[in-house]
């Protein structure tokens, strides 16, 4: 072979390498904007609910009020009827059979949202007023276009004299889309119009926090005195040695110590964020001592002995200088970990998270939800609404997830420019 | 020019890297208001002697010394030495450059502050001054303390490291080849510094410039894996060396 | 001296190249001061000239030696023993150069003298000749041995040079006080002797050069004296 074709040919080499990255690149962002489009296309919708105009006339008659109520009256009173009554009057029906059939249309909390309507307003009593009642999962489905109206009547859940009535209330404009604020407010439901994933929301923010609490101060007093301090021996060998093996056990491991300590041998009580939150610092420890470690290990030792040569002591020379610049690496280190735990799955099913739990939690020892674990149930429910309530929770998911992994970003590479 | 007070004796100086030794009885004199010049061969072992005199060496877990070390006839080679004490009275400059990535008035206020060597802002003030002063830097840095000492150049920065080790009144300034990194002019500059210096400070540099040792030292030591050859003036070392061994090494010849 | 040579390869042939040069210049000088001695001796004009012209070439390898010293010390910032090697060759050269001139102006001094120089006249200087000569000789093989002891004994030597300079001196100025018409004659022979003396005078220079270049200290005492012929009159 010539010199010039071994050239050509080392340059053909170099060509093709590049064509494979390129190509993977690029299949790599297509499967990403791939899964981010069937997200969004299913999931956007969840955002946003359908209602029935309703008009009500809270009349004291029909609410068996007395005059000028309390709001303890308020609260205390039955609205069944006056509900009933003022959805009968949204299409003249006539039969039980008919009757029913109107009332499906709306979602089965038809009462309380008058009623919670009512509490927050009360200077609409003996007043007349228009309320959007929350439509079923059938009609909202059907509003938002996902419903198979073509298919044979014995196959479609919505019978024909209701879907007449839908399109007879479109005509009249009393069917709206407003946004969804049940998606936020409300915990879990069986009706898919009345799920939220308030409840998951607040779980999975009580999770991280006691995550957080307990694994950060952790990690970092573990990482600075395995760092600095601890003389290198067998034993602090074989500690490194096994922090690294922690971090590549799988979750579910954890899940099962959780299970198997916290809530057997301690007695924790079952599907609380608190018993999440200590299982997930459990997991989450050796993912931060690990970053930790390496940005202390990043500092160069010239700063250390700077510091010792004007006499500082060591803890001094640590605290002072080494730390201080650590700092960045360690907390972008501590919240990809905790970006990790957030979305951690496994570990929360084993203890007991995936219960079904309607009201929003209140303290960390409440039973409640995760969003992981909401996805992971929804993901498993038969209705149509589900499909784009687990698509938002996904959603809602990643964006947490990018936001903790930009701030990450943003902290390293903003205090590694300053100095 | 030759002082005969002597400011350091080390006598039977043994260290160990673990089961490396990297020092073989070393007996040397360092005598007070006078540069010291250490030179040898790379792993000879004259860094880990002025790591010794600091006790800069406790870092390192697996390194044992034995033998004495006496300044002003006090032994430091002792467990009951308080070595933030000692590295007060004894500062040190590296080879690199490493002033604190903050900024310069922070850099030369630290040492003093963890002493507490000054009352107020002002006392402060005063001691930074003072210290950028005597290591020359304060002219070109008076109007920029508050930007990073990172910042300057190398030469700037090893003399704000030099200007960090002054400020907490040492007697003795280690420099563990203080002008490896910097270009020939930063570098006279260092040189002419320490020639300032030793009126009021004893001085031990380990250098790897022959020509350095020469301009800037009154006495020079040989090192030569882990032993001290020859001490002598530096004028006779690098005249007349009483060894063979060191007259190969100075004169590029070693084996 | 050291057993062991530079790291630097080129150094140590620039060190040996010097040391060559030196040998050579060391070589030429003897060959005209013998030659003088001779020429004297016999009164050969004709070597006389020979010998004033060949001068420029001792001056042109000692420029050559200056400049291979001047390029050593700046390249190679010598230390120690190399030091010393430049110093005292560059010093080495420069007696050796002086010793050239004054063989030159002994030849000079040939030329106005008459074909038939007494016996008498010649034999102290003849005898002063070869103790230079012999001595020129001997510091060049100590240079090359680089010895000590011999330098010294050379250096030493220069006791009998004065003396023989003083009894041929003596007995010009004998010659002189037999007649004054011999007053020429008898001036030029006095600063041949006074020449040869001072090359004498080179030589123990670089003698103590030599002392300087292989012991790093100069050599112990005073400068041995003979009895002078001035201090003597």
């Amino acid at each position: 072979m010539t010199k010039e074709e071994r050239i050509k040919k080392r340059y053909n080499a170099e060509k093709r390498f590049k064509l494979y990255g390129i190509t993977s690149v690029v299949l790599a962002i297509l499967f990403v904007v791939f899964l981010i489009h069937v997200i969004f296309s299913k999931g956007s919708s969840a955002f946003q609910k359908t209602t029935i105009n309703v008009e009500l006339n809270f009349t004291l008659d029909s609410l068996y009020l007395d005059p000028n109520p309390s709001k303890d009256d308020l609260e205390n009173v039955e609205y069944y009827d006056l509900a009933i009554e003022s959805l009968l009057k949204v299409y003249q029906v006539n039969g039980l059979k008919e009757e029913k059939a109107l009332i499906n249309l709306f979602s089965p909390d038809y009462e309380y949202e008058v009623r919670d309507f009512l509490i927050k307003n009360p200077e609409f009593i003996n007043k007349k007023t228009i309320l959007k009642l929350t439509a079923s999962d059938d009609i909202d489905q059907l509003h938002k276009g996902n419903y198979p109206r073509h298919l044979p009547e014995d196959r479609r859940r919505i019978n024909d004299f209701q879907l007449m009535m839908y399109d007879k209330l479109v005509e009249q404009n009393k069917i709206d889309k407003i946004f969804n604020n049940y998606l936020f407010q409300k915990g879990d439901s069986r009706n898919p119009e009345l799920a939220g994933i308030g409840g998951a929301l607040v779980g999975s923010f009580f999770t991280i926090i006691i995550t957080l609490l307990l694994s950060f101060p952790i990690a970092i007093f573990a990482s600075i005195y395995l760092e600095e301090f601890a003389p290198k021996n067998r034993v602090t060998d074989f500690i490194e040695i096994n922090i690294n093996n922690l971090a590549a056990v799988p979750s579910i491991v954890f899940g099962l110590l959780g299970l198997g300590i916290l809530l057997s041998t301690f007695d924790l009580p079952r599907s609380t964020p608190l018993v999440a939150g200590i299982t997930l610092a459990l997991m989450t420890l050796p993912r931060i001592i690990i970053p930790c470690r390496a940005s202390l290990k990043a500092v160069p030792p010239s700063i250390r002995e700077g510091a010792l040569a004007v006499g500082a002591s060591k803890v001094q020379s640590v605290m002072h200088h080494v730390v201080p610049l650590a700092i960045p690496g360690t907390l972008s280190g501590t919240i990809i970990g905790l970006a990790q735990a957030l979305g951690e799955t496994a570990p929360l099913i084993l203890i007991g998270m995936v219960a079904f739990v309607v009201d929003i939690p209140s303290i960390p020892t409440d039973p409640s939800a995760s969003l992981p674990v909401q996805v992971y149930l929804w993901s498993e429910q038969a209705e149509r609404g589900f499909v784009e309530k687990t698509s938002a929770t996904i959603m809602i998911l990643l964006s947490f997830l990018i936001t903790l992994n930009f701030i990450a970003v943003y902290l390293r590479q903003k205090f590694e420019r300053k100095w | 020019m030759i002082s005969n007070n002597i400011k350091i004796k080390t006598q039977d100086l043994n260290v160990y890297y673990g089961e490396k030794q990297a020092l073989f009885n070393v007996n040397l004199d360092i005598h007070s208001k006078e540069v010291t010049a250490l030179i040898g061969p790379s792993g000879c072992g004259k860094s880990t002697f002025i790591r010794c005199i600091n006790r800069m060496n406790d870092v390192i877990d697996i390194c044992k010394i034995d033998g004495s070390i006496k300044i002003d006839d006090k032994e430091i080679i002792d467990n009951n030495v308080d070595v933030v004490r000692l590295r007060e009275s004894i500062g040190m400059v590296f080879q690199k450059p490493n002033p604190f990535p903050k900024s310069i008035y922070d850099n030369i206020s630290y040492g003093p502050s963890i002493h507490g060597l000054a009352d107020n802002k002002s006392d402060m003030d005063k001691i930074v001054e003072n210290s950028l002063k005597k290591a020359a830097l304060w002219e070109e840095v008076k109007d920029r303390l508050d930007e990073p000492g990172t910042g300057l150049s190398g030469g700037q920065q090893q003399r704000l490291c030099i200007a960090r080790a002054i400020s907490v009144n040492p007697e003795v300034i280690l420099m563990d080849e203080p002008c490896s990194a910097l270009d020939p002019i930063a570098t006279a500059k260092i040189e002419e510094l320490i020639d300032e210096l030793k009126k009021s400070y004893t001085i031990v540099i380990v250098t790897h410039s022959m020509s350095q040792a020469v301009r800037v030292s009154q006495r020079t030591g040989f090192f030569h894996l882990g032993k001290i050859i020859e001490v002598d003036t530096t004028e006779k070392i690098f005249k007349n060396p009483g060894n063979q061994m060191t007259q190969d090494y100075i004169t590029g010849r070693f084996g | 001296m050291s057993e062991i040579s530079h790291i630097v390869k080129s150094y140590e042939e620039e060190l040996q190249n010097l040391n060559d040069n030196l040998i050579k210049m060391g070589s030429l000088v003897e060959k005209q001061l013998s030659d003088s001695m001779e020429a004297i001796i016999k009164v050969d004009k004709e070597a006389a000239d020979n010998i004033i012209k060949n001068d420029a070439k001792i001056n042109e390898l000692r420029a050559i030696i200056e400049e291979q010293i001047v390029t050593v010390l700046v390249k190679r910032a010598p230390m120690a023993i190399d030091l010393r090697l430049t110093i005292s060759t560059l010093k080495i050269s420069s007696d050796l150069e002086r010793i050239g001139d004054l063989a030159k102006s002994v030849a000079k001094k040939i030329k106005p003298l008459p074909h038939d120089l007494p016996e008498e006249l010649i034999a102290s200087l003849r005898r002063l000749g070869d103790l230079v000569q012999r001595q020129l000789k001997d510091i060049l093989d100590a240079y090359l041995k680089k010895s000590k002891d011999l330098a010294i004994k050379i250096w030493k030597t220069d006791e009998k040079v004065d003396d023989l300079t003083h009894t041929a001196m003596n007995e010009v100025a004998d010659f002189l006080g037999k007649d004054k018409k011999n007053l020429d004659l008898a001036t030029h022979l006095l600063f041949v002797t006074k020449n040869i003396e001072r090359a004498g005078d080179h030589i123990t220079n670089i003698a103590e050069s030599l002392f300087y270049l292989i012991e790093g200290e100069h050599i112990e005492g005073a400068r041995p004296k003979g009895k002078d012929f001035d201090s003597n009159s």
